[in-house]
């Protein structure tokens, strides 16, 4: 990076927020996804939406591409460096601006995590919906960016449901308002475009969500079936009955006995596990929650567990959440996937996923979001056994060609990001994804914009995407990773 | 056929996608203004155009794709009545929970004007239920963007770009949505009141409690003695949840109510919904910060008789959205939205039909926003001829 870029960084933000030794850029090198590793070449901490701006125009100046960064907890490489490039972390514009509780809206910096937003509220009896798994670490810019779902998402949409206007700094520098804290924005829908636009049509400083109600009522069961197949009849049921719960979960028995193993929710040894939760007005849930359960035993639930109180309910969704995680405990090392398949094609597509894992000989660990076919394969390899990791990679492939060929998606909440860009074209046309690209370039026409997310690329010469290997830093003992 | 005054050179009708996309085309590559059609209702909205060339409709792209009742979503041609497809999503006990004014409106229609209605109290506007669709752009390129799933991240979100464009960047050739179940059942209490600020206040109460509604709307109407105030509160979910529901509703508010139900019930909305679009006049689209309805409803009455309208309010109590009749002369009306743009109480105003000579004295959309280059950028790449709705839509 040229001295004058360097100085010119650290006139806009400051000197302490320009960071450029090796050391400090190490942080910053991967997302939640570790296998996909670059080294920027400065990180600026910027603390206001004006020294973004200066940092953006820059970059347009200069040609510099830059990579906005939430807290780095996505999973599919969406913050992922650019080799010459500047990160712009955002985590220093972590402000709430605003809570207008008459109005149920919030205003904040989008370094605020999803959960804050929650806990400013919630005094009030209102909470923020989109619930990611990482809520309590993952940054609202980044759930702007990635469309952000989570277990509730079936009955309360998603990130896009949620926010009503963004100010946010386009790839020129400018600083828009796009959407508005009023309902009917006249014209396209700009803010729906950017939402979940992974980071490449503008780096995001300002965020206007609206909050809900806190529901009056929530039951929460937990179903065990003999197979995914009766577990599945039983959320096909559910849904044909009327009933939109507010959550819909199901494990399989690997990922049953790994979230007991880490944190002991005392889940029921079984082949698959149902969790339902409804929520709303009291008279409703009441009315409704009986036929869940009617259903789930009608399906052939072995055992049903109902939460009798909060504790309970937290329990079971401590067991639901920890599940990535606590692979880590029965794996070295594990892969997750996060392909869609229509609800009704479910019990056929995991079929297949056990198929592999028996032809694979990795094991293969199932979390998902039943309700709205939202699968979570978890395979398991070592990475010190060679050939492994690649194996496991070929392995995500082909569940996902399972997803497309199901007419799902290839991916769900993750986001593309670099790690599943080459598999667009599974799903889309070189028709479709040449006029996605004519809608990025009329944005952001030097491709300065998080480049190389989202859309695929020719590879380029030295770029090797795939498994994590070590870093040179790390095998000179330098440094770790976090 | 007539846009909104101006009589189009053609019409052309293609039997189904191709032939739609070399209609496209060839009007492209003679950069002749081009309409999109489909059940014509809301064909006189926005500006009034210079001349228009060809009208494109999608009449004949009018069939259900397929109805996945299993996984709650459908896929719909464009051309399609909104009417006709809950006709059919109903066999299976499910449909598209949106409503429009208009009988002869169009799944397209309703998507390019993300046109709403009281529905949108509980399941939002027609974008936040879509999640697919096929567009045909300019140059007669037919491009997909999202899926058939309901949860799904990959790609730009074009389905959601072209809500509310208003036809100005492509046409829509098919749209997949997520559907609901039909409610079992149903009934909606009707609350009058003397004065603004008890309806505002009991808007707010009711907001805030803890219910699911499926609509909380409001109508102020003209009436011989002052305007008239109501609230009409509907709830739609099992028998004994939608009577303990109303029963709340009944209990909190501090006007008299009554419940309507069965025919009445659905007569009482058909009409509710038709009422900002009685006449011949002048209707608008605006918005507010929920909180502030009470100023909202005396600014509204003060800008009513300071210019001599006639002013019906139907809207979205708890979103803050709603439409706005404004009865009198041209030049009141015309007068009635530029003393409201001024005001700033309430945003977002857009006019949408009116007499050509209302339409001659307001821009219809108003200042375009500082997203407005942006958007202008994304129309220059997908339409660069600028054939579509040229000269009458947002962009």
């Amino acid at each position: 990076m040229h001295e004058s870029v360097l100085a010119e960084l650290r006139r806009v933000c400051g000197a302490e927020a320009v960071l450029h030794e090796p050391l400090q850029l190490l942080t910053y090198e991967c997302d939640a996804l570790p296998h996909l590793r670059e080294t920027p070449a400065v990180v600026v901490l910027p603390q206001s939406a004006e020294q973004v701006q200066g940092i953006v125009r820059l970059c347009a100046r200069e040609n510099v591409p830059f990579v906005a960064r939430g807290h780095g907890t996505g999973l599919s490489g969406g913050a992922l460096p650019v080799a010459g490039g500047i990160v712009i972390s955002l985590a220093r514009l972590n402000r709430v601006l605003s809570v207008d509780i008459p109005n149920r809206r919030v205003v904040v910096e989008p370094g605020v995590t999803n959960l804050e937003i929650t806990r400013q509220v919630a005094p009030f009896g209102y909470y923020y919906a989109p619930d990611p798994s990482s809520q309590q670490v993952c940054s609202i810019g980044g759930n702007v960016a990635e469309n952000s779902g989570g277990a509730h998402c079936l009955k309360y949409g998603f990130t896009t449901h949620h926010v009503l206007e963004v100010e946010a700094v386009m790839p020129d520098g400018s600083l828009v308002r796009i959407g508005s804290s009023l309902p009917d924005t006249p014209g396209p829908d700009l803010l729906g475009l950017v939402i979940g636009s992974e980071g490449t049509l503008a780096v995001v400083t300002k965020v206007t969500v609206r909050i809900l109600r806190k529901p009056e009522a929530v039951q929460t069961l937990l179903a065990a079936f003999n197979s995914i197949g009766a577990g599945g009849k039983a959320v096909s049921d559910i849904i044909g009955a009327g009933i939109i719960p507010a959550a819909v979960e199901m494990m399989d028995r690997l990922a049953i006995e790994a979230a007991e193993a880490a944190v002991h929710p005392n889940f029921p040894p079984a082949d698959t596990i149902l969790i339902v939760e409804l929520d709303g007005p009291a008279s409703e849930v009441q009315e409704m929650f009986g036929m869940v359960e009617a259903i789930c035993r009608r399906a052939g639930a072995t055992t049903i567990e109902i939460a009798q109180n909060d504790e309970q309910r937290m329990r079971i969704w401590k067991g639901r959440k920890a599940a990535f995680a606590a692979m880590g405990r029965m794996s070295p090392n594990y892969y997750v996937q996060d392909g869609v398949v229509p609800r009704t094609r479910l019990p056929e597509v995991l079929e297949r996923i056990r198929a592999l894992e028996q032809r694979s000989g990795l094991r293969i660990g199932n979390v998902f979001h039943a309700g709205d076919g939202n699968l979570h394969p978890l395979i398991c390899y070592d990475q010190r056994i060679p050939g492994q990791a690649d194996l496991a990679e070929e392995v995500a492939g082909e569940i996902l060609t399972y997803c497309v060929e199901a007419g799902g998606s290839i991916t769900g909440e993750h986001g593309v990001g670099a790690d599943k860009r080459e598999y667009m074209p599974r799903m889309f046309s070189d028709v479709d994804l040449d006029v996605m690209r004519a809608v990025r370039d009329a944005i952001d026409p030097k491709r300065l914009c998080n480049p190389g997310k989202v859309l695929p690329t020719p590879r380029l010469c030295g770029e090797v995407p795939g498994p994590y290997r070590e870093h040179p830093i790390e095998r000179a003992g330098l440094g770790e990773r976090f | 056929m007539v846009v909104d005054g101006v009589q189009s050179t053609e019409v052309v009708t293609p039997r189904d996608v191709a032939e739609f996309a070399a209609a496209m085309s060839s009007a492209s590559a003679g950069r002749r203004a081009t309409v999109i059609s489909g059940g014509g209702s809301k064909l006189s909205w926005g500006r009034t155009p210079a001349h228009v060339d060809v009208v494109l409709s999608t009449a004949r792209l009018d069939q259900l794709v397929a109805h996945r009742y299993g996984d709650l979503t459908a896929t719909i041609e464009a051309g399609a009545t909104l009417a006709e497809v809950n006709r059919q999503l109903a066999r299976h006990g499910q449909w598209l929970p949106l409503d429009s004014a208009f009988p002869a409106a169009t799944i397209g229609g309703i998507v390019a004007t993300n046109d709403s209605g009281p529905l949108r109290h509980r399941f939002g506007t027609p974008r936040d239920l879509l999640i697919g669709v096929t567009l045909v752009l300019a140059d007669g390129r037919v491009v997909k963007a999202g899926g058939t799933v309901v949860k799904n991240v990959a790609g730009y979100d074009l389905g959601r770009l072209v809500s509310g464009s208003f036809g100005t960047l492509a046409a829509i050739a098919t749209a997949t949505f997520k559907l609901s179940p039909l409610p079992a059942t149903s009934g909606t209490v009707g609350i009058v009141y003397r004065e603004r600020g008890a309806l505002a206040r009991d808007t707010q109460m009711l907001a805030s409690n803890q219910f699911e509604f499926t609509s909380l709307d409001l109508q102020v109407t003209p009436g011989s003695a002052g305007p008239e105030y109501r609230l009409l509160v509907r709830v739609a979910s099992g028998p004994s949840a939608t009577d303990a529901q109303i029963a709340a509703v009944q209990r909190l508010v501090s006007a008299e109510s009554q419940i309507i139900s069965g025919r009445a019930e659905r007569d009482l909305w058909r009409d509710h919904v038709a009422a900002p679009w009685m006449g011949g006049g002048t209707t608008v689209r605006l918005a507010w910060m929920p909180a502030s309805l009470a100023d909202v409803l005396t600014i509204l009455e003060r800008i009513g008789r300071e210019t001599g309208t006639g002013v019906t309010l139907t809207g979205r109590a708890a979103v803050g959205a709603g439409l706005l009749r404004v009865d009198g002369s041209p030049d009141a009306a015309a007068a009635f939205i530029g003393r409201l743009r001024d005001d700033g109480t309430v945003g977002n105003v857009v006019v949408l039909r009116a007499p050509s000579a209302v339409k001659a004295a307001v821009d219809v959309w108003g200042t375009p926003g500082e997203a407005g280059p942006v958007m202008r950028a994304i129309k220059n790449a997908l339409d660069p001829a600028g054939i579509l709705n040229a000269g009458r839509g947002p962009i």
